[in-house]
């Protein structure tokens, strides 16, 4: 009797566990998460944060070109300190910030690499060559930046710590997969056309992208400027494929949020202080340092309640409150910083400096025509009146005639028209920061010029091994030596 | 017609209820059998019962006693003696409610009974078991009503720390939430953990579980041990009413100490010398306050006390009532609760309204059913204390800062840099508003003596509101808009969770011979929970102080749903010899939602033996129980949902396309259960008719296959893996003493004593990984406090910077500080910071003891439980912010030269004298920004502070009305009056506020180690008034 009840009791207990089928298997999906994100749902992530990761270097490296200065004296900014630069590489997502999801570099290379993946599978010729035009933009940016970084082993969910590739290694694959773009471009009937709103920097359209792929591909060949490679015929051809006009920039104009440099401008209109011009930029357009006067000041930034024009010393931090319209600050109005402001990746304007740069040893005319090209572009895009531009581009410590023309005047001028952009360091430091009147910040740490970032913290907290050593931040990068 | 009962003789039958010992069973149960018709013995176990003519029989029973019955004769008083039942058989609640003699438990179960519980009238029932179980780590994390408080048993056994360390409440055989929700930005605002919500007016007993074998049973789940809660049944006789009414007040127990002399300003560009501005940012870097009232005749002649200042006396009420009656077919309980509290930081409230209902209906001899339905509403203003604290330090002290609004309804402010704490309170809310359902019902069939059914089914259902407002900008001229308060914003976050659990058990018991007995248990049980959060956030308001979604700009929703199931199948096997050597054996096979189908189903066992030698063999007189016990157990635990899976978000729009990115952790397919392997032993020894008791059990636990989120290398593309991670060890003794020194007539005295230890150490980390960051709290010039894992340092570990010291020839340790080696004093005279990460110390304490004394001296009754924890060591970021704005009181060392003792380089003497101060120093040389802001505040060892405290957590004064006057009401069954005072008298090192405290939320594992800006503790006093009907 009671192995009946018993034997009753143990197939009751059993039969009510297995009541329904796939009971289970409810966390096998994340219902928070799709397994099938649409093609032009990455493109968007993926032109959006390129452009971001452009900003947030942009953000450090005008520090070190003087365009800008903090507010605080002895600011590691401004001073040279290895601050931690963990958000260039990755930004975690933070729920409360809003336009930060898929931030940083690596995080926008792996969204590109699904990308390319899924559009291989389906023939999106077009979206193929956005994502390889990208991954060279993006890699490009970090090695310059950082020199040698994990590539051909990173991107591995199965490798946790990768090791580290030479910079010069990447930089050749990155030029080859500008080539192997332009191919892409160039095939016909791509199984899906890129969305013209997906698409953020161009729109959608495919022209454009080719251009840019060899815009870039002109502003790589120009970065060997000190070694032997250096190719002014190859750059010249790429430039003639590449841009011809301001309507061909890369660049991105609608925003999750404000756009970074407007909201930059904007914190400082909230006393929380940021974006404050160095006196380097002002002097060098407000007269003081070439003795003529550039319009392009006045659609940047404003005058003090002092009706002038003045800058904070880098390192010195500033004179008075700091609240109290005392110096020039990024305007609220201004081209840079106002509201719906572009955000320029890359630029006609800069295409023109490289062509003067690459043909001045073989042709200074066409090199002379091609700088004064170059300021008027830029003064265009900052909608400086025609009257205006044509003063300057008259005045004879601008037009200073061919015989009168060297390579100072061109790296002088294209100080200007990359005013924010961190390709701007990259030249700086081409040109061994020999500007008029630059000198190192008040409180330096180093003893001369910085020449590149330290490793991030993430890095050498996660990776610790394979992050090679770095003795001082002014260690030169392969194409610097 | 007249009724019956004026013409019938009714006789008033006295007496008194004691046990063997004479000592009185309060509140026993008197009743008159077979009739509805009853009385409680009050605390003296005196009582009154009004009988019909006849030989009635009384049927007298109480809680722990056996029950006795009498026949009524001629006379009207009687003595009744009740045996008890600790010498027979102590009852247990274990798990799934089953109620097991104490004696055959082979591992350590404690229990608090209401009346332990409540002496400190605490609202948050994980409060109120502070102090009185060993081997239980309990911290309230702050004095904010309402706030979360944190309960750890054993130690931290899991790695992830934002895993669930804390063990599984269970309330009348069902599984209740304790989570601490952190959504919409409450992990700064000491959120309620969620077993909070019960009335611990409505607790009988809490059995406190603490691991191994004692869960085994409930599996996943209970792997960090369980809070088994049973609450008051009613039962047959005559309907008992209880009113409680609290009143208190409260202030803040511990404030920092603050320097007095220096006023606002910091060191002149050009003068080189403290200058004073009233307008600076700097709220204490300036002149002496004489130097300022020459310069500005409006300063006042001492600084503000704000840290004072800006915290108020709080005040709470409490309300309960609870109505019990019944026959002995039916027997039926409602409670109603209320409380409210204001908090000592201005704007921050809770109420709390709990309505209670519960039956048990005796259908048959063979079938018994019950059921419960408990309705809570909670919810309260809440502030971020974490903001608050350190919007505090930034506040000038040459300001009130209570002065915080003009006329025109915007912040008052001295200048532009600043905020005014009290306006951040004031306009940047947060309210939650909690609605739950707890409902339970079960069933037991007994069909013959030797086997029963129980089936019980519970369902806990919440939602929880949380808006955030703040308004925008008025517009107004010479409006100092708040940061944080931006354009203005509006959130609304809507959180609701279930949690269904169904429980079967089938008990078979059976005796062979005259020697042995057997007890089986079979079962499954189920658990079933879904969580849906949806948030909203409107920001830019278009009319500043229209809190409404339409009146924003912008309007972002995110969604977030989480479902997880878990079954098992269990087996509790009990083997008794001469019913004093039993052997149980476990087994339980759990079956997961959260792990791969090949992961999913895992098994484990346990085993204990109990050998109760006082039985087997004579002892002398003195000494009238002893037994042994000891116990191995595993216990597997699986992972959070969704970590077996990675895969894409959409994030905020552009224009009006959505990105796509892919999230940042990589989920794992191959993930494993985590398992537990523990060993417990102790004995249980009783002396001079149990007036003395002393219980000692050691343990050893190893955890294995962690699961944690790693941080790996950003250049995968991903932040985070989930892998299993490593193991982790505890290891410690808990040691419990109770004696009754004084037992007469009219005095008794009960003394009782915890002391547990519990060592933790981190044995492995896997994937070959040496370390894993695990929180961090931020430190000026990068002197963050890191809690990191490292194999061989326990969990919770400290790490950050020191200063620089001389070793000469001698090796440095890469890790650890050599105390014995002196400072490295640079060519300037002042010591430099070392930026190794080294070990600052353990944030887990060496010991915890607490002690309750209980005194009744005839109607008047004293508690006092004074409780200590040694030996962990906080970061205190309070601090560190107080170094670096020159508020902290050591900081009037800045106008004095010194020499700091150590060595140079070279390793000779340092003689170099240094001013402390900034700017010029006396010697003509400039010292900048001074000595602490230079070096001083970024050295993370100068803020790991000793957290030791001792305590006097309560002392309670009571008097309750003798019997006599009692029965003179005739109204009243009871009534007393006590007087209590919490958190009294502390006794501690640490600088900051209270150290109990800490800066994150109750559910989070960096809760232990930060203690920087938090709700201060409090201290209250508190008068309670009790009734009985």
């Amino acid at each position: 009797m009671r192995i009946k009840y018993f034997s009753l009791v143990l197939i009751a207990t059993l039969l009510l566990g297995s009541c329904k089928k796939g009971y289970l298997d409810i966390n096998e999906v994340n219902p928070n998460q799709t397994q099938n994100p649409p093609l032009n749902g990455l493109l968007t992530v993926v032109t959006y944060q390129t452009g971001i990761n452009v900003f947030r270097a942009g953000n450090v490296t005008s520090y070190y070109m003087q365009y800008l200065a903090s507010p605080n004296t002895s600011s590691g900014s401004d001073i040279y300190d290895d601050l931690d630069r963990s958000s260039l590489w990755f930004t975690t997502d933070d729920p409360t910030v809003v336009g930060d999801e898929g931030s940083g570099i690596y995080n926008t290379i792996r969204d590109e690499r699904v990308m390319l993946y899924k559009a291989a599978a389906t023939n999106a010729f077009e979206h193929i060559g956005v994502a390889k035009v990208t991954e060279a933009m993006n890699m490009s940016l970090l090695i310059d930046l950082f020199g040698d970084i994990p590539y051909t082993k990173a991107l591995d969910s199965s490798n946790f710590a990768p090791e580290f590739d030479k910079a010069e290694d990447i930089f050749n694959s990155c030029l080859k997969l500008l080539d192997e773009a332009i191919i892409e471009f160039d095939r016909a009937n791509p199984g899906i056309k890129l969305d013209a709103n997906s698409d953020l920097i161009h729109n959608g359209n495919k022209t454009a992208w080719k251009k840019t792929a060899y815009a870039l591909k002109a502003r790589l060949l120009n970065r060997l400027s000190k070694t032997s490679n250096y190719n002014p015929t190859a750059i010249l051809d790429a430039l003639s494929k590449g841009y011809s006009s301001n309507a061909d920039d890369a660049q991105i104009t609608k925003f999750a949020n404000r756009s970074p440099w407007n909201q930059v401008a904007a914190n400082n209109a909230n006393l929380i202080l940021d974006g404050w011009m160095s006196e380097q930029s002002i002097q060098a357009m407000n007269g003081t340092t070439y003795g003529v006067f550039d319009p392009r000041i006045k659609y940047i930034t404003d005058t003090t309640r002092f009706g002038d024009y003045r800058g904070t010393v880098n390192g010195k931090g500033r004179s008075g409150t700091g609240t109290n319209k005392e110096e020039s600050y990024l305007s609220i109005n201004g081209f840079y910083s106002k509201i719906g402001a572009p955000l320029l990746l890359v630029t006609f304007a800069e295409m023109k400096f490289i062509e003067a740069e690459a043909s001045f040893a073989t042709d200074k005319p066409k090199s002379y025509a091609a700088y004064l090209a170059g300021i008027a572009a830029h003064m265009d895009k900052l909608g400086v009146t025609t009257i205006e531009k044509n003063v300057y581009l008259s005045n004879t410590m601008v037009a200073v005639g061919v015989a009168n023309f060297t390579k100072d005047h061109i790296f002088k001028e294209k100080y200007i028209a990359m005013f924010l952009h961190p390709e701007a360091w990259t030249d700086a430091r081409r040109y061994d920061y020999k500007y008029k009147d630059f000198t190192l910040p008040l409180g330096a740490i180093l003893p001369t010029f910085i020449r590149r970032m330290g490793y991030p913290s993430s890095e050498k907290d996660r990776n610790g091994k394979n992050v090679p050593a770095v003795t001082s931040l002014t260690e030169k990068l392969w194409w610097d030596k | 017609m007249v009724p019956f009962s004026l013409f019938s003789q009714n006789r008033q039958i006295t007496g008194r209820v004691t046990d063997e010992k004479n000592a009185p069973v309060s509140l026993a149960s008197v009743l008159v059998k077979g009739t509805n018709n009853g009385v409680s013995a009050d605390d003296n176990g005196r009582f009154s019962i009004s009988v019909p003519s006849g030989n009635p029989v009384l049927v007298i029973s109480a809680a722990g006693y056996g029950s006795s019955e009498i026949r009524i004769g001629v006379a009207n008083e009687y003595s009744v003696v009740l045996m008890n039942s600790s010498d027979l058989s102590e009852v247990i609640v274990t798990a799934f409610g089953i109620k097991k003699e104490k004696k055959a438990l082979g591992y350590t179960v404690q229990t608090v009974t209401a009346e332990d519980l409540n002496i400190n009238r605490q609202n948050n029932v994980v409060n109120a078991l502070q102090g009185k179980v060993a081997g239980v780590t309990i911290s309230s994390t702050g004095g904010a009503p309402g706030q979360g408080a944190r309960i750890l048993i054993r130690g931290i056994n899991s790695l992830d720390a934002g895993r669930n360390n804390q063990p599984l409440f269970i309330v009348d055989g069902v599984e209740i939430d304790n989570s601490t929700l952190e959504t919409g930005g409450g992990d700064t605002r000491g959120m309620t953990n969620r077993a909070a919500d019960i009335n611990p007016d409505d607790i009988e007993t809490i059995s406190v579980l603490r691991g191994g074998a004692a869960t085994a049973l409930y599996g996943i789940r209970a792997a960090n041990g369980a809070i088994i809660i049973t609450t008051k049944s009613a039962k047959a006789g005559k309907m008992q009413i209880s009113y409680t009414g609290t009143y208190g007040f409260e202030r803040v127990n511990k404030t920092p100490d603050v320097q007095s002399k220096f006023t606002q300003g910091f060191v002149g560009t050009v003068s080189r010398k403290p200058e004073y501005d009233p307008t600076s940012f700097w709220p204490s870097w300036g002149p002496t306050i004489a130097e300022a009232k020459a310069l500005d005749p409006t300063h006042p002649d001492a600084i503000y006390k704000n840290f004072e200042r800006g915290y108020r006396t709080g005040n709470q009420t409490r309300h309960s009532i609870s109505l019990m009656g019944g026959s002995e077919l039916l027997q039926m309980g409602a409670s109603f609760s209320y409380s409210n509290q204001d908090g000592v930081i201005p704007f921050s409230d809770y109420k709390s309204y709990n309505a209670r209902v519960n039956g048990n209906l005796n259908v048959s001899k063979k079938i018994k059913v019950g059921a419960t339905l408990n309705f809570i509403n909670s919810g309260g203003s809440r502030v971020n204390a974490d903001r608050y604290g350190e919007q505090l330090i930034y506040w000038a002290p040459r300001w009130d800062v209570m002065d915080y609004i003009k006329p025109d309804g915007t912040q008052k402010n001295y200048g532009v840099e600043n905020n005014n704490p009290v306006f951040t309170l004031a306009t940047n809310r947060f309210y939650d508003n909690v609605n739950r359902i707890i409902a339970s019902t079960n069933i037991n069939y007994a069909p013959t003596t030797w086997l029963n059914f129980t089936y019980r089914i519970g369902n806990d259902f919440y939602t929880d509101n949380r808006t955030r407002t703040a308004p925008g900008p008025k517009g107004l001229v010479g409006e100092l808009i708040l940061g944080d308060n931006g354009s203005g914003f509006i959130q609304e976050h809507n959180i609701k969770n279930r949690i269904i659990t169904s429980t079967f058990i089938a008990n078979l018991t059976n005796t062979f011979g005259k020697d042995f007995s057997v007890d089986l248990k079979l079962g499954h049980d189920l658990r079933d929970a879904k969580q849906r959060r949806v948030s909203t956030t409107g920001d830019t308001l278009v009319v500043p102080d229209l809190f409404l979604l339409q009146n924003a700009k912008r309007i972002l929703a995110t969604q977030y749903i989480e479902d997880y199931r878990n079954y098992g199948f269990f087996g509790d096997l009990t083997l008794g010899f001469k019913n004093y050597l039993f052997l149980n054996v476990t087994g339980r096979n759990d079956f997961t939602s959260t792990l791969s189908k090949e992961n999913r189903s895992y098994f484990y066992p346990s085993a204990s033996v109990s050998y109760v030698f006082s039985d087997m063999f004579a002892l002398p007189r003195w000494w009238n129980y002893g037994k042994l016990k000891i116990s191995y157990a595993k216990v597997g635990k699986d992972g959070n949902p969704y970590g077996t899976t990675t895969g894409f978000i959409s994030a905020a729009p552009i224009g009006n396309v959505l990105p796509f990115t892919y999230t940042d952790r990589l989920g794992n397919p191959s993930l494993r259960p985590e398992f537990t392997n523990s060993i417990e032993s102790g004995f249980e020894l009783r002396f001079l008719q149990n007036r003395l008791g002393l219980e000692v059990t050691g343990y050893m636990a190893k955890s294995k296959d962690l699961l944690l989120p790693v941080k790996i290398s950003n250049t995968t593309g991903f932040d985070e893996a989930y892998i299993n991670a490593g193991e982790i060890q505890n290891k410690g003794i808990e040691i419990s003493l109770t004696a009754v020194p004084v037992r007469s007539k009219d005095f008794t005295w009960d003394f009782n004593i915890n002391f547990s230890t519990n060592k933790n150490e981190v044995v492995k980390l896997n994937q070959g990984l040496t370390e894993i960051l695990t929180a961090t709290q931020f430190g000026y010039l990068t002197s963050n406090a890191n809690m990191k894992l490292i194999p061989g340092y326990e969990y919770g570990a400290l790490f950050g910077r020191t200063y620089r010291q001389y070793y000469g020839t001698k090796p440095e340790d890469p890790i650890r500080v050599d105390k014995d080696q002196p400072l490295l004093i640079g060519a300037n005279g002042f010591p430099s910071i070392d930026t190794k990460q080294k070990y600052l110390g353990s944030t887990q304490p060496d010991y915890i003891l607490s002690t309750l004394q209980t005194l009744r001296f005839k109607q008047f009754a004293v508690t006092v439980l004074v409780d200590t924890r040694q030996g962990q060591m906080k970061f205190n970021q309070f601090a560190n912010f107080m170094a670096a704005f020159g508020t902290a009181k050591f900081t009037e060392m800045r106008t004095e030269t010194i020499v700091f003792d150590g060595v140079l380089a070279n390793g000779s003497p340092n003689t170099k004298p240094v001013y402390l101060g900034q700017g010029k120093g006396p010697d003509g040389v400039d010292y900048g920004n001074g000595f602490y802001r230079n070096v001083y505040r970024g050295v993370t060892e100068n803020f790991i502070e000793d957290a030791s405290w001792i305590r006097l957590r309560s002392i309670s004064l009571s008097y309750s009305l003798p019997a006599a006057v009692l029965t003179h009401t005739k109204v009243f069954t009871g009534a007393s009056l006590s007087l209590t005072g919490n958190n009294l008298w502390l006794s501690t090192k640490y600088t900051g506020f209270d150290p109990e405290s800490s800066s994150f939320t109750a559910g989070n594992n960096g809760s232990e180690g930060y203690s920087g800006f938090s709700y201060p503790g409090v201290r209250s006093f508190l008068a309670t008034l009790n009734l009985q009907f």
